[in-house]
């Protein structure tokens, strides 16, 4: 709004040397603001448009006052204790028999800046370590999971983006492993890390043992290959994409949560769903 | 006699900021995937598929920040709306929203007298026949909007309600029809009340409101009969 439409708008500044505009309609003193102070519609229409206009412009693409981020966390511890109360072990991912598998339109993300491969010539042998609150720590061999006891679903991928997609995963379930290796009850979180830069993804323990979070070594029947996470990676349908780790390296049981490549950026540490 | 209760104007306001919030965080959102089809797959019904909404008209910066916004803004949005129609059905306000006997007759007596075909502004109450199914259909939408949201928020631990809707990839487009309903009635609303009846937004804020400046009374088409009549019974 323009300083002279302001003053013309606002009763309290008008001048009181400066003779009103005539109105089309003479009305008596007790008219409504619009006419005493002599607002056509132009003006009307104008001061309006200016100020909606200005307020939206305001709002376009922005992150929003900095004041907010207190009430926004807030906001996000609420919401992961109602979906904490949400969660159910026996509710189970079946994708819709009309889809199709997604074979290799499959995105693959990471967060370096190559594919990251596990090159044995400078690292060693790949092996998955699993550690922390356990009884017996154990180091892994991509042949010792798979003669683990397989556990294969064919199942839903939901991207924090909006996308879903479909794979059949194979693999040893987090609870057999757990089991193995003798988890101990003060573990309520569990650390996904990996070799892909410094990805890692914490967990609740209660989604890590729903019986559909598998350590997953093949994907549609096949062994990982390196664009989908070689040689073993975390998948559950009850969490979003990106807290599903890959490119495993370690699985921590720990007594704290212990954040994440995405939810420490700003992405919610849960992303359950 | 105020034309809205308190109760009424302050949820309308709050509406306005959890709505607008939730419309332009959800389109950030929606950006960053700006289709519909599963992965590897084609959708039937969406024909701007990979064209992304203008940034200008999104809030929240990026995905993690718009979905920050859009995840808090719920609860103010589903709080409010459930106050408001608490409060319209025990307070009797309900009866100027539910359509009657005649709307659809009634409204095309509307829409013959804003097209010119109908000299006199049809008779009306409170709010006139369109009005009437506008500020009906809005909670309904608004319902929808919410129920298609809690089905692409929790489509494993919800799964019942995510299939019952057809699936992920339908709720999350019946999700994106109810946000555009909503846009295209508080478009159509706001410009009918600035170009009709620009006098019931103080009535709005304060609930002040003369029905001798109604559109009724003024006879007013949009950008019509803008300024109220002078009135012309002689002053005793």
């Amino acid at each position: 709004m323009s300083e002279s439409l302001r003053k013309q708008a606002g009763r309290r500044d008008l001048e009181p040397e400066r003779p009103l505009p005539a109105s089309r309609f003479p009305l008596p003193a007790s008219g409504h603001f619009a006419e005493r102070a002599g607002i056509d519609r132009r003006k009307f229409l104008l001061a309006a448009g200016g100020a909606a206009g200005s307020l939206f412009l305001a709002a376009c693409d922005s992150f929003g006052p900095k004041k907010a981020k207190p009430i926004l966390q807030f906001a996000e511890r609420k919401n992961e204790s109602l979906e904490r109360v949400l969660y159910r072990h026996s509710s189970m991912n079946v994708p819709r028999a009309s889809a199709g598998t997604t074979g290799g339109a499959f995105p693959s993300y990471f967060v370096s800046p190559q594919v990251p491969v596990w090159d044995e010539s400078v690292r060693g042998a790949w092996r998955l370590e699993v550690a922390g609150l356990v009884k017996t720590p154990m180091k892994l061999s991509l042949d010792d999971l798979s003669s683990l006891p397989r556990t294969g679903y064919r199942l839903d991928h939901f991207c924090v983006e909006g996308w879903t997609a479909v794979a059949t995963r194979q693999g040893v379930r987090l609870s057999d492993l757990a089991r193995l290796v003798g988890a101990q009850p003060q573990a309520k979180y569990v650390d996904f890390q990996s070799f892909d830069d410094d990805y890692h993804e914490s967990w609740d323990i209660e989604s890590a043992m729903h019986p559909q979070t598998l350590v997953v070594y093949a994907q549609d029947g096949r062994y990982l290959n390196a664009a989908y996470g070689a040689p073993a990676r975390i998948y559950s349908p009850v969490k979003l994409g990106y807290k599903n780790t890959k490119y495993l390296t370690r699985i921590l049981f720990l007594p704290e949560r212990n954040g994440g490549y995405w939810s420490d950026q700003g992405y919610e540490w849960y992303g359950g769903v | 006699m105020k034309r809205h209760h308190a109760v009424v104007r302050v949820t309308h306001w709050v509406n306005v900021v959890a709505l607008t919030i939730m419309v332009g965080s959800g389109l950030r959102i929606f950006n960053a995937y700006p289709a519909f089809a599963r992965k590897g797959e084609t959708f039937c019904c969406y024909p701007f598929a990979q064209k992304p909404i203008p940034a200008s008209l999104t809030f929240g910066g990026w995905l993690a920040g718009a979905r920050n916004w859009h995840f808090a803004m719920m609860w103010v949005l589903v709080v409010n709306g459930l106050v408001y129609l608490g409060f319209i059905y025990l307070h009797g306000e309900w009866r100027d929203l539910v359509p009657r006997r005649g709307i659809l007759r009634d409204s095309w007596e509307m829409v013959k007298f804003y097209l010119f075909v109908r000299k006199d502004h049809p008779h009306q109450g409170k709010n006139n026949a369109l009005q009437r199914l506008t500020y009906f259909a809005m909670p309904i939408v608004g319902i929808a909007a919410v129920v298609t949201g809690i089905a692409i928020w929790k489509p494993m631990q919800l799964s019942g309600l995510t299939n019952a809707l057809g699936g992920y990839v339908w709720a999350r487009y019946f999700h994106f029809w109810a946000m555009l309903v909503l846009v295209v009635l508080s478009v159509a609303h706001i410009f009918m009340v600035f170009t009709v009846d620009p006098y019931s937004i103080p009535a709005m804020i304060t609930g002040r409101y003369r029905e001798s400046w109604s559109p009724e009374a003024r006879n007013a088409r949009p950008l019509i009969h803008l300024l109220p009549k002078h009135d012309r019974t002689p002053r005793v």
